[in-house]
């Protein structure tokens, strides 16, 4: 198996961008009973933002090999930190279906969630900090990538 | 740092990042994430904007976003809604170790009206990528940006170097309010990319500081 979170997943850049769903579509919901997150039956309010830090704790890497695929693929690749999209892009895996393992591991203490602040956007020296250090990125090109 | 014992914790007004885990040492602090959103009908350049300044190759995910259906009834007016799962790519930027901003290419477009609260909800900003060609699929994401109140500039990618229109002609055509930056860029060019980012940005602080103001 191909270890989680080394590399990023090639997105699958022969579909269309605006494309439909075609992650592997069962059984991560067996694995969540399920649940989706944003859905009733979960936990109250709107989902947690997709940009949401996700970290392994010390315990949760400690015990990596007691968990199913899925969850371990996730701790694993939360070594370092990761935002929810990440996640669910690199383990291809729903969004819906990360934010509800990513909230198991964390009430199991595996996973350490940092919900970003609401409020961020309407923040002026957060602002003004990305103002700033966007202000650094030199001219060349980016990422190289054709398409 | 807040840290409760559910495991949930909320970055504090510096940001997440700064102050080593109190109750995990071993933990790495994440930085603050922020994101923008890019939005615009399809094959009008999202994916090359966000590969053009990402510091990873761009991700594909899919997230859920509502559309509600073109007809309405009008009897009871609430629209038909729908989930539908999309792809969507996005790519981000470690702009310092505690600050870290990701950019979402948003798909919609067409006669549908999308609702993309999921991941527009907290943006700083949002850029609309036009195609002077097709103009009419970004009506539906200038309508979200303008109806949300959220910043945003629309952009016109010059294909090939060459903008056909005017931007008063694009303006005109997309009937924006006259605070919406229109402005044109190359989504191949980092530089080109980063100061029309740069745009919304600026806007946005200067609402916040005109809120602040007036406060």
């Amino acid at each position: 198996m191909k270890v989680a979170g080394e590399e990023p997943v090639e997105g699958d850049g022969a579909l269309d961008e605006d494309g439909g769903g075609r992650a592997s579509a069962v059984r991560p919901f067996l694995l969540t009973a399920g649940r989706v997150a944003g859905t009733a039956g979960t936990s109250k309010g709107p989902p947690i933002p997709i940009e949401t830090q996700v970290v392994a704790t010390s315990g949760g890497l400690a015990a990596l090999d007691s968990f199913a695929s899925e969850h371990r693929e996730i701790i694993a690749a939360c070594r370092r930190p990761q935002s929810l999209a990440e996640l669910a892009a690199r383990l291809r895996l729903h969004l819906n279906v990360v934010r509800v393992l990513a909230d198991d591991l964390r009430a199991q203490g595996r996973l350490r969630v940092y919900v970003p602040r609401a409020n961020a956007a309407q923040d002026a020296s957060v602002l003004r900090r990305v103002i700033d250090g966007l202000r650094t990125v030199p001219d060349s090109r980016g990422f190289l990538r054709e398409g | 740092m807040k840290a409760d014992p559910s495991g949930t914790v909320s970055p504090g007004a510096a940001g997440a990042a700064g102050s080593p885990g109190a109750a995990d040492a071993a933990v790495q602090q994440p930085p603050l994430p922020v994101k923008m959103v890019i939005a615009g009908g399809f094959g009008v350049g999202k994916t090359t904007t966000v590969a053009s300044i990402s510091e990873i190759e761009p991700l594909t995910t899919e997230a859920a976003i509502t559309t509600v259906a073109a007809g309405v009834d009008d009897l009871s007016h609430t629209p038909e809604k729908t989930t539908t799962t999309v792809a969507m790519d996005f790519g981000c930027i470690t702009l310092d170790p505690t600050l870290k901003l990701y950019l979402f290419g948003t798909p919609g477009q067409e006669r549908f009206g999308f609702m993309w609260d999921d991941v527009v909800e907290g943006a700083l900003g949002g850029l609309v990528i036009v195609d002077a060609r097709r103009l009419d699929d970004c009506y539906a994401a200038v309508d979200y940006f303008e109806n949300r109140d959220i910043p945003f500039a629309v952009a016109l990618n010059a294909f090939d170097g060459k903008v056909e229109y005017e931007l008063d002609e694009v303006r005109w055509a997309l009937d924006v309010s006259d605070h919406v930056p229109v402005t044109v860029f190359d989504a191949r060019e980092r530089g080109s990319v980063r100061d029309t980012l740069l745009v919304v940005l600026e806007l946005a602080l200067e609402r916040v500081e005109r809120a602040q103001g007036r406060a």
